[in-house]
C-alpha cells in the first residue's frame, strides 16, 4: 500500500477550503456583531428616550400638580424595566421632584449639570448609558426627566452574539470540513490514484497497469488519458524492444553454435589429416632412403638424385605438416598471460637466427626494456616467425639491417619489425596473413607459407592486431598490437 | 465620573471649551438654584396656577356654550379672594390655542361663558342653585368649601399639609358632559363617585 505524502493534495485543497470559508465567515460575523453594536446602541438611545417621553407625558399631571407621590408611582413603573439603574424627575427649575433608584429607596439623585438652555442629552460612559429629556406640555416645557441605564444588557447582548458567532463559525467549519473533504475527493482522488499509478510504474518498471480516469471529462481525466497513452506506448514499445532484443539474442546463439561446430570439425579434419599424411610420408621417405642406401649400386647418378630430390619434398611437406598441426594446436590451447620482457626474447630469437647462417652481414637493431603482456611461448613463436621472415628475405642483399621496436596505433601500444629485404607489393598486402599464401616462389625464398598465418593467430587470441607495410625491393615493417 | 460632567461627552475633546462650559454651566445652574429658591409660591397663587392647569386636563362637551367663546374663560363667582394674582398666572397663556382670561361674574347665569367656574366661599349660601344653574351646562366647578364635592361641585381644593391638593367628583363632572383626564384624576386626593340613585 502507497502511502499517501503528509501534505496530500487532498489535505491543502480541504485546508484551503476551510481557510477561505472561515475567513469570510469571521470577516462577516465581526461585520454584523459591529453593526449590531452601533444599531444596538441606537436602539437603546432610542429606548431610553421612548421611556423617557413616555414617563415624562405620565408625570405632567404630577409636576402641575406638585404631587411628588404620584411622580414616585410613574417611575416605579420603571422596575418593568431592569435595565433602567435610576430615573429622576425635575422641574424647570432643575429642582429634584421625584427620583427612582432600582432595588433602593429615597436616595438622592442630582441631575448632572447641563446648559440651561440644553434640554435633550445622552452620553455612554462607566457602562451606563444616561439620557435628559425635556417635557413639553401645551407647547411649554413643564420637567426634566434624567433616566439613567446600565450596558450590561448591551454587554450580555454582545457576549452572546459572541457565543452564537463562536458556535456558527464552529458549526459552519465543521459543515465546510465536511463538505470540502467530501468535494474535494473529485479533484483529489483521480489526481492521487495517478501519482500512485505513477510510482507503481517507476517502482516495479510495470507499464501494464493503467489509471482509473474520473468519471467527469476535466482536464484531470485529460491528463489520466495522456498518461495512460503514453504508458501504452511504453509498453507495446518495450514488448517490441524485447521481443527483437530476444530474437537477436536466439539468432547469435544459433550461429554461435553453428560456427563452433562446424570450426571444431574444420580443425579435427585438419588435424587427423595432417596427423594422417605423416604415415605414408614416412613411408616415402623410409623407403627412398632404403633404396638410395641398400640399392646405391645399381643407381646411376640421375636414378640418386630423382630419389634424393623425392626426400627433400618428403622432408619440406613434413614440415608443413608440423607447421600445419602448429597452427591448429594453436586455436585448441589456452592462453597464459604474464608480464615478459620483449626486448630480451627479441635478442634471444635474433640471436638463434643468426646462428643458422654466422657469415651473413645482418644488423640487429633491437629497442631496450619493452614490456608486454601475453604467453611467452606463443609470443616466441611470433618474435621466430617475424625475425625469421626478415632474416630470410633480406638474404638476397650482401648487407641487411633488422629492427624490433615500439610504435603507436591509434594511442595503443604496438611494436614492430623492419627489415630492408625484398619487401612486397603493397596491393597483395591483404593476403600476407593467409595460410599457404606466398607472394614469393619457393625457390626464391623458401617457406610454407604458414608463418604469418600462425603469427596472425595468436595476435588475434591476444586480443591485439597485425599489419604490415611494405613495398617491392624497399623492405617489409610488420606491426602487432597485444 | 462622566455621568456628572455629560459636557465632556458634548464636546467632545474640546478640552477648554469644555472647561468654559463647565464653568457657564456651573453659573447657570447655581443661578437656577436660586430661581428655585425663590420665595414659596402663597396658597392663592398655587390655586391660581392649579385653575389654569386643570382647563388642561378637561374635555368638554361639543355643546358646552363656552366653546362659542374666543377665549378661555376662568371665572370667578362671589368674593375674589384673588385680586390680581389671578390675572397674573394667567397673564399670557392658552389652552387650545385661545388666549386665558380671568373674568369676574356675580349671577350664575353668566357662568355659560366660562369653562371654569371658581365658586367662592362667600356663595356657600346659595350653592344650590349656583350648581343647579351650571350643573348640566358643560362648566367646570371649582370651590375650596368644604364638602364641595358631596354638595354636587366637581373639584374641591383641601390642604395637605403645607401643599394644596384637591378632590374630584366624577359623577358630578360626567352630569356636566365634561370628560376629566386621567392625569388628572391619578393626582387627586380622592376621586368620588356618587351612588347611583336606585342601583
Amino acid at each position: 500500500m502507497l502511502r499517501v505524502p503528509d501534505s496530500s493534495i487532498s489535505r491543502r485543497l480541504t485546508w484551503m477550503n476551510m481557510l477561505v470559508s472561515g475567513v469570510a465567515l469571521l470577516l462577516s460575523c465581526a461585520a454584523f456583531v459591529a453593526y449590531d453594536r452601533v444599531s444596538f446602541r441606537q436602539t437603546m438611545v432610542q429606548d431610553l428616550s421612548i421611556q423617557a417621553q413616555m414617563i415624562g407625558s405620565t408625570s405632567v399631571s404630577a409636576v402641575l400638580f406638585d404631587d411628588p407621590r404620584a411622580g414616585e408611582e410613574t417611575l416605579a413603573a420603571l422596575q418593568a424595566a431592569p435595565n433602567v439603574l435610576a430615573a429622576g424627575i425635575y422641574t424647570p427649575q432643575r429642582r429634584l421632584f421625584a427620583a427612582y433608584w432600582r432595588g433602593a429607596r429615597g436616595r438622592d439623585l442630582p441631575l448632572p449639570s447641563l446648559p440651561l438652555r440644553q434640554t435633550q442629552a445622552h452620553w455612554f460612559g462607566d457602562g451606563e448609558l444616561a439620557l435628559v429629556r425635556s417635557v413639553i406640555f401645551e407647547g411649554k416645557p413643564v420637567a426634566l426627566v434624567y433616566l439613567r441605564s446600565d450596558l450590561s444588557q448591551m454587554n450580555a447582548r454582545s457576549r452572546r452574539y459572541a457565543e452564537i458567532g463562536a458556535a456558527v463559525l464552529l458549526a459552519s467549519l465543521s459543515a465546510a470540513f465536511l463538505i470540502s473533504w467530501s468535494s474535494q475527493r473529485a479533484i483529489s482522488k483521480p489526481l492521487v490514484q495517478l501519482a500512485q499509478t505513477a510510482r507503481i510504474v517507476s517502482r516495479d518498471k510495470n507499464y501494464s497497469v493503467r489509471a482509473t480516469p474520473p468519471g467527469n471529462r476535466d482536464e484531470i481525466a485529460l491528463l489520466v488519458d495522456s498518461f495512460n497513452e503514453m504508458l501504452a506506448q511504453i509498453q507495446s514499445r518495450d514488448g517490441a524492444l524485447r521481443m527483437a532484443h530476444d530474437s537477436l539474442e536466439l539468432r547469435v546463439q544459433q550461429r554461435t553454435a553453428e560456427l563452433t561446430a562446424s570450426n571444431n570439425e574444420l580443425e579435427a579434419f585438419s588435424y587427423s589429416v595432417s596427423h594422417d599424411l605423416r604415415a605414408p610420408l614416412r613411408s616415402i621417405d623410409g623407403f627412398s632412403q632404403a633404396l638410395l642406401e641398400d640399392y646405391s649400386a645399381k643407381l646411376d647418378a640421375g636414378g640418386q638424385d630423382h630419389l634424393r630430390r623425392v626426400r627433400a619434398a618428403t622432408q619440406r611437406m613434413s614440415v608443413l605438416i608440423d607447421d600445419l598441426l602448429n597452427l591448429s594446436r594453436l586455436s585448441r590451447s589456452a592462453i597464459r598471460r604474464e608480464t615478459l620482457d620483449l626486448s630480451a626474447l627479441a635478442a634471444a630469437v635474433a640471436e638463434d637466427v643468426r646462428k643458422s647462417d654466422p657469415a651473413r652481414r645482418v644488423e640487429f637493431i633491437i629497442a631496450k626494456d619493452l614490456a608486454a603482456e601475453g604467453d611467452p611461448q606463443l609470443l616466441r613463436v611470433v618474435m621466430e616467425n617475424l625475425l625469421g621472415n626478415a632474416w630470410k628475405y633480406t638474404s638476397s642483399h650482401p648487407q641487411a639491417r633488422i629492427e624490433f621496436g615500439a610504435s603507436q596505433d591509434n594511442g595503443r601500444r604496438a611494436f614492430f619489425v623492419r627489415d630492408d629485404g625484398a619487401g612486397f607489393d603493397p596491393r597483395y598486402a591483404g593476403r600476407l596473413f593467409g595460410a599457404f599464401q606466398r607472394l614469393h616462389a619457393a625457390t626464391e625464398f623458401p617457406g610454407t607459407g604458414i608463418g604469418l598465418a600462425t603469427v596472425q593467430r595468436i595476435i588475434h587470441r591476444h586480443g591485439g592486431k597485425v599489419w604490415a607495410e611494405g613495398a617491392v625491393e624497399k623492405g617489409a615493417t610488420f606491426h602487432f598490437s597485444l | 465620573m462622566n455621568l456628572s460632567s455629560p459636557a465632556r461627552s458634548l464636546f467632545g475633546s474640546r478640552r477648554r471649551l469644555l472647561a468654559l462650559s463647565a464653568a457657564a454651566a456651573g453659573v447657570l445652574f447655581s443661578l437656577s438654584c436660586l430661581h428655585a429658591q425663590e420665595p414659596k409660591p402663597t396658597e392663592h397663587q398655587v390655586k391660581a396656577t392649579y385653575l389654569y392647569n386643570f382647563g388642561q386636563f378637561v374635555r368638554w362637551p361639543r355643546n358646552a356654550s363656552a366653546l362659542q367663546s374666543d377665549s378661555f374663560s376662568i371665572c370667578v363667582l362671589g368674593q375674589d379672594s384673588f385680586h390680581s394674582i389671578l390675572d397674573a398666572a394667567l397673564h399670557g397663556e392658552t389652552i387650545d390655542g385661545k388666549s386665558v382670561v380671568a373674568r369676574r361674574i356675580s349671577t350664575p347665569q353668566e357662568a355659560a361663558i366660562c369653562r371654569v367656574l371658581f365658586i367662592s366661599s362667600s356663595e356657600e349660601h346659595q350653592l344650590k342653585e349656583i350648581l343647579e344653574a351650571v350643573g348640566q351646562a358643560g362648566v367646570l366647578t371649582v370651590s375650596d368649601m368644604p364638602y364641595f364635592t358631596q354638595r354636587g361641585g366637581m373639584i374641591q381644593f383641601t390642604r395637605e399639609g403645607n401643599r394644596i391638593r384637591f378632590a374630584v367628583n366624577l359623577t358630578n363632572a360626567e352630569v356636566g358632559g365634561l370628560i376629566l383626564s386621567s392625569e388628572l384624576l391619578k393626582v387627586a386626593i380622592t376621586v368620588r363617585r356618587n351612588p347611583q340613585p336606585g342601583g
